[in-house]
């Protein structure tokens, strides 16, 4: 089982339910997740916070199988199947890793347009851990 | 620069050892260390040992390093355990390496232990999964078969990478651990069964992965000065290098090369006066078939984006012009994760020695090695070149 | 007592992808128990009902156009929510970026919850000018599978704007009805699966008696009879129990029409008439009245009387919804939802 105490779950909410981002003033750069010196220039530790849109594109994906699936996510697997995570370019400039929902994995694509809504991620110590994972854009 | 020898190295077998803990792996390995040692070995000669450890399942978190080192005869001296995910054993050389080149000891053991198979698959994977960024990419649903799975995905798409080029390395890698009795599976495999293995995070299957296994080994290595005290051929530590880079592959400039690869590099080839096309045989780090063809991209040995066709060519076979991994790899060896650091220096001892202990292995007069230890998905990486 | 027209400013709408048909069920059980619903949503593994109450408030706000941080009361409801004791609101609240300071709460223990949890909105309107409301009905009940209860439980959610201007629909009043009755379909403190003592006749009695006291109660607070209503959203366990209740309020099958999502999601439980009422906005034209009758066992319903004014419609469709799907087996439907059992 992962293990990531409610106190650290806790503090990443800002991003994880909101996408809260932080734009460097000395560069402009978008810094998501965030750092502590801005990981563009590495020169700063001002920032401003911007919510991000949650739009991007798929820039790589993987489909997870049971094999490849870590415990906490094992059931997910079981009574869902193969579920796709990728690693997506957001509009704002940063890449982020997160999973693929509501969608079948054999439509996900490179390339393909993502936005995203809240979801389950997985359950600790009785404690739902509730995030953002990418759907595929609405047209 | 020949500064730093190294004058004696061993290794336990590799596998699964219901009836050996770290102590006992890492008594073997250093057993076999010291009978590799050519003369006058003495273990109060050794000042310090630095083991490489993840965590062997979390039971001995804390002094590690002194309970080992004083199971096996060595009680009062300078320990220390080095994490860098599966990169440890690799940075313990490198302690080793900067303690006898700083002048603070004369001669210092690198080694590495890790038991991983004493626990439930479930706590297996917990302790396999958290050397990635694990607030994000584990918390996505990935272990590393899935980041480097992404990686995989994305270097097929941008350079036409086949599945077939990544099976190469498993066919490659089980053939020469085949001809190694110290490997986990010494089983040849075919083209055939390693494309159609069972999927475990697309596009990589059953035979992208290396397994889980129990293991240590251990290097002497000394001031280069009194190297002929020990044997009349040490190896010598041409160079090393090592680099860092973000954890999360999402925060990677470029998710298809290992940056911290081609920086560790650079600098072990800068440090040794040599480039890419020096090295005669190497050792990399293949937890799965696509990091070996990273590492030979960001190794130098071919250019981004080459690296399929540079196996799909032979160059990587023993008897080719750049053999990679000829003692199976960690696809076939095993990769206990602190040991294989130091595990790859052992082979390359041999290697550059002419003392592999099968023939069919021996890369024939090769005098420049390289060594290539990745922590995790990239966070971490040491370079060493070995050479006569 | 203030005159201030109140009413629906905004509105939006969720189904799950994921959905079986009534033939599957016959296949597992030799029939199939839920009457006139022929196939029914199911939520994904990774969701639940705070993360559908989220997306139906983000459309609510979209469709009006309005921002997170107008909202001054929150109210979720539903029956079947991840926790017995935690704040449900906080999680939707920060999730879409509502102001902290906002009044919220949560609705739970009936599928009369969803118009409670309107009404609470429509109070707040009413009381405060500047208010706006944001009110979000979010449900997927869960019963054992052995239970033939369980066979119409679906999953859907619908969230509601309410304030004072740039209306859709004007709410013209309601009226409530609460009493006692028991053994019709309830879960006591230690259980996860709602369950019915089946005694039909008697559990009809309930419905028949709160429904209609409450629904004759508002036509005569308004002076109307039922034929000047083109849509009549009904409690639906099943496709059925609008027709009951309609035949004993002279509601025609045709009024009934446009709200009887359950042929297609089947029981929403809480979010049964705010879904059912999503969807006839969706169709209804300038000058409609809507008649909204809920029920929740135990016993209540609440009865709400609108006037559409606008031709303004919610940004996503529950017509997409309901098509935007993909068929399950039984099998993984149960994978599904026993991973929760």
């Amino acid at each position: 089982m992962a293990h990531v105490s409610v106190p650290m779950y806790w503090r990443t909410i800002p991003q994880r339910y909101r996408l809260v981002g932080l734009k460097c003033k000395k560069c402009g750069s978008v810094n998501f997740p965030p750092k502590g010196v801005c990981k563009y220039c590495n020169a700063s530790s001002e920032f401003e916070e911007i919510k991000l849109s949650g739009r991007g594109k798929v820039h790589t994906f993987v489909l997870i199988s049971a094999g490849g699936a870590p415990p906490e996510f094992a059931d997910q697997e079981k009574a869902g199947g193969q579920y796709p995570v990728a690693i997506v370019q957001l509009e704002e400039g940063p890449k982020v890793i997160g999973q693929i929902a509501d969608a079948d994995p054999k439509e996900v694509k490179m390339d393909m347009p993502v936005t995203t809504e809240l979801r389950k991620i997985y359950t600790e110590e009785g404690v739902i851990r509730y995030g953002f994972k990418f759907v595929p854009e609405r047209k | 620069m020949k500064k730093v020898a190294i004058v004696g190295a061993g290794q336990s077998r590799y596998g699964e050892f219901p009836d050996k803990g770290i102590k006992e792996l890492f008594h073997e390995a250093y057993s076999d260390m010291t009978k590799s040692v050519d003369k006058n070995f003495d273990p109060k000669a050794i000042e310090a040992a630095y083991i490489g450890n993840l965590g062997s399942g979390g039971f001995q978190l804390g002094n590690m390093s002194a309970l080992v080192s004083e199971y096996v005869g060595l009680p009062h001296i300078l320990t220390m355990r080095i994490e860098n995910a599966c990169a440890s054993g690799g940075y313990a050389l490198v302690a080793a390496i900067m303690d006898v080149l700083s002048g603070t000891h004369k001669v210092a053991l690198a080694g590495g232990v890790e038991k991983m198979t004493d626990v439930s698959g479930t706590k297996q994977k917990y302790w396999l999964g958290v050397s990635g960024d694990t607030e994000y990419e584990r918390l996505a649903g990935t272990t590393f078969a899935g980041l480097y799975a992404l990686i995989a995905h994305r270097h097929m798409y941008e350079f036409g990478t086949k599945r077939e080029q990544l099976s190469m390395v498993a066919v490659k890698n089980h053939k020469n651990g085949a001809q190694n009795p110290k490997a986990q599976f010494q089983r040849e495999i075919t083209l055939e069964q390693a494309v159609k293995g069972p999927i475990v995070a697309y596009p990589l299957n059953l035979f992208d992965c290396c397994s889980t296994t129990d293991g240590a080994s251990a290097v002497m290595v000394c001031d280069a000065e009194i190297a002929k005290q020990y044997t009349d051929t040490p190896i010598y530590v041409g160079g090393f290098g090592t680099s860092s880079d973000y954890l999360a592959i999402h925060d990677r400039v470029n998710t298809t090369t290992l940056e911290g690869t081609r920086k560790a590099s650079e600098r072990a080839y800068a440090m040794a006066g040599l480039s890419a096309k020096d090295i005669q045989a190497a050792e990399v780090h293949d937890c799965f078939t696509i990091a070996e063809l990273l590492a030979y991209e960001d190794l130098g040995f071919c250019n981004k984006g080459e690296a399929g066709k540079f196996i799909e060519e032979g160059h990587t076979q023993i008897g080719g012009d750049k053999p990679v991994n000829a003692s199976g790899g960690l696809k076939s060896k095993g990769h206990p994760i602190g040991s294989t650091g130091t595990g790859q220096a052992y082979e390359m001892f041999n290697q550059l020695r002419g003392t592999v202990q099968k023939p069919a292995r021996q890369v024939k007069g090769a005098e420049i090695g390289l060594i290539h230890n990745v922590g995790g998905s990239g966070g971490t990486v040491s370079v060493t070149i070995m050479r006569r | 007592m203030s005159l201030v027209t109140i009413g629906i400013s905004g509105y939006g709408v969720y189904v799950p992808r994921l959905r079986i048909k009534k033939e599957d069920y016959a296949k597992a059980w030799g029939s199939f128990s839920a009457a006139g619903v022929g196939e029914k949503s199911v939520m994904g593994f990774d969701e639940d009902v705070l993360t559908a109450a989220a997306k139906v408030s983000r459309r609510a706000l979209e469709s009006v156009p309005t921002t997170p941080n107008s909202v001054t009361r929150f109210a979720i409801a539903s029956t079947s929510p991840p926790y017995l004791e935690k704040l449900l609101s906080g999680t939707v609240m920060v999730s879409v970026g509502m102001p902290n300071y906002a009044l919220s709460s949560d609705h739970i223990t009936s599928t009369r919850a969803g118009t409670e949890a309107m009404l609470a909105g429509f109070e707040h309107v009413t009381a405060n000018p500047k208010g706006v409301a944001l009110v979000a009905a979010a449900d997927a009940p869960l019963a054992s599978m052995w239970d033939s209860i369980e066979h119409a439980l679906g999953a859907g959610a619908a969230a509601f704007v309410l304030s004072n201007e740039n209306l859709i629909a004007e709410l013209e009043g309601h009226a409530s009805y609460a009493s006692e009755y028991f053994g019709e379909r309830f879960k006591s403190r230690n259980e996860t699966l709602v369950h019915d003592l089946n005694v039909k006749k008697f559990s009809e009695s309930s419905l028949i008696k709160n429904a209609t006291s409450a629904g004759t109660a508002l036509l005569n607070k308004l002076g109307r009879k039922p034929e000047e209503y083109n849509h009549v959203v009904i409690q639906q366990p099943d496709a059925r129990v609008p027709a009951t209740i309609g035949a004993r309020m002279q509601f025609t099958d045709l009024q009934l029409a446009a709200g009887m999502t359950a042929k297609v999601l089947g029981d929403l439980g809480a979010a049964s008439t705010p879904v059912s009422l999503a969807a006839v906005l969706d169709v209804a034209k300038v000058g409609d009245k809507i008649m909204v009758i809920s029920y929740g066992s135990g016993a209540g319903s609440d009865a709400l009387s609108f006037k559409v004014v606008s031709d303004r419609k919610s940004t996503i469709r529950f017509q997409a919804e309901a098509d935007r799907k993909e068929y399950i087996d039984y099998v993984k439907y149960l994978k599904l939802k026993g991973a929760i059992l």
